[in-house]
């Protein structure tokens, strides 16, 4: 665009670039100045002429000398027919004022219409950013919901080992108690087989006894073992008779 | 004042360079810059103007026009509307007054679509010399107006731009020129007529180089 303002941001580079290098050497991936779109049109006076050239003007001839030396010098190009009006003036002036009236008649329209449309262009930017903004933000709290979620699961984690604990402990138990019942049966056989080794031992001691007894008994002993026993139940049946 | 009416269509500057044909791309500078995100005021018109004319020669091209088709004529609208206007305003020479700029847009435009045409839809290009409907008699007659009608394309399209520019042109000097030895009560009256004059020229301005974009958007939309 051939415009005033774009010419002064266009001068603007040289300066941006040199504080761009200056900020480089000083701090490597510091902030970089950023070029700045100028919001609004450059001051004008008189609706065209701009604010700068009355400014180069003022410090020597205050604030009469601009409009002096314009018409002045409009006079002079006029009056030594540097300037000549011919026919190419009047088409001109006659644009100069049509270009005015549609100025200003036109201009106002265009401008609600245009900016209307730029708002449109930049809410519909900035409703993006705002979508993503809240993406954004929406996946940080699921993220600290998750986190809070996975404490919950070290938690269930803790619950966990101890379940396992606890069945490793029943488990010990129960083993131990297999071991202890499989020694008793074992222990209880050994008894069980020292009885029976006892008891048949006994058996066998109290028949040979009784084999040998009856075998050292002569039949001599046995016979006055008889008489003996002839005489007592004699002696007896006498008592009980006297009775 | 000046010495011959066709002095303002000179396109000789100093030293007699023909350097006034240089404004023909002065329009080049009137394109909106496009360096920041967010669209300027100007950038936000100069999109709506070209969109409405894409959608326009869009629906002029018809299905059978290939994608983009489109932006050679906006261009076209682009170029001839730019050296309209701005030959409107006053020390800048109109390369549109100048059948040298016309022509040369014109006919290898059309010379472009003709070949194309033959070439590529041979049956299709002479059967469009007998319009439908022709009684039997009438068509060797028929045959040579269209043929005719057509070679003439590029002439009326380049004419037709030309003459309008100048005929403004020529409106706007003829008053001009009476200024200088009027009263001062006459030159108000001078002044609103020139008004009134280039606001037709300015509308002028506008509708010639439509025409132009259009009438080339058709010729190319029946040779395919």
């Amino acid at each position: 665009m051939f415009s005033r303002a774009a010419l002064l941001t266009a001068q603007r580079p040289l300066t941006v670039a040199a504080t761009r290098s200056a900020a480089a050497a000083a701090a490597p991936g510091g902030a970089i100045e950023r070029r700045q779109r100028p919001e609004h049109p450059g001051k004008v006076r008189l609706g065209f002429l701009p604010e700068e050239w009355f400014q180069f003007f003022y410090n020597k001839t205050g604030v009469t000398g601009p409009y002096t030396f314009g018409v002045g010098l409009i006079t002079y190009l006029c009056s030594k027919e540097i300037y000549v009006m011919e026919h190419e003036y009047y088409s001109g002036l006659s644009l100069g004022i049509m270009a005015i009236i549609a100025v200003k008649k036109l201009g106002p329209v265009i401008a609600k219409w245009a900016d209307g449309e730029i708002d449109k262009i930049e809410s519909e930017w900035k409703e993006g950013r705002e979508a993503e903004l809240k993406v954004l933000s929406d996946a940080i709290e699921a993220e600290k919901k998750e986190q809070w979620r996975a404490d919950g699961a070290l938690l269930l984690m803790e619950a966990k080992k101890e379940n396992i604990a606890l069945q490793l402990e029943a488990a010990f138990r129960e083993r131990a108690m297999n071991v202890y019942s499989e020694v008793k049966r074992r222990l209880d056989y050994q008894v069980e087989c020292r009885h029976v080794e006892r008891r048949l031992s006994q058996k066998h001691m109290v028949n040979w006894i009784t084999t040998n007894v009856l075998a050292s008994i002569s039949p001599q002993q046995e016979k006055e073992t008889l008489n003996k026993c002839i005489a007592d139940l004699s002696a007896l049946a006498l008592r009980v008779k006297s009775a | 004042m000046m010495t011959n009416l066709f002095s303002v269509f000179d396109p000789s500057a100093i030293f007699n360079f023909s350097l006034n044909w240089l404004s023909t791309f002065l329009g080049l500078l009137m394109i909106p810059s496009i360096y920041w995100l967010m669209p300027s005021r100007y950038n936000i018109m100069w999109n709506s103007i070209l969109l409405t004319l894409h959608k326009e020669f869009k629906t002029l091209l018809g299905p059978s026009g290939h994608n983009g088709s489109t932006f050679i004529f906006i261009s076209l609208f682009s170029l001839i509307l730019f050296n309209n206007f701005m030959g409107l305003f006053p020390y800048i020479f109109t390369s549109t007054s100048h059948l040298t700029l016309t022509l040369s847009l014109a006919l290898p435009l059309w010379l472009c679509f003709m070949l194309y045409g033959w070439i590529n839809h041979t049956q299709h290009m002479f059967a469009h010399l007998v319009p439908q409907g022709t009684p039997a008699i009438l068509m060797p007659f028929m045959v040579c107006i269209e043929t005719i009608s057509n070679i003439i394309r590029p002439g009326t399209l380049a004419v037709r731009l030309t003459a309008n520019m100048i005929a403004g042109h020529l409106l706007l000097t003829l008053l001009g020129n009476t200024g200088p030895s009027m009263s001062y009560i006459l030159v108000t009256f001078l002044l609103m007529a020139q008004i009134a004059l280039l606001v037709l020229e300015s509308a002028v301005a506008m509708i010639q180089s439509y025409v132009f974009a259009v009438l080339s958007t058709l010729y190319s939309s029946e040779v395919n």
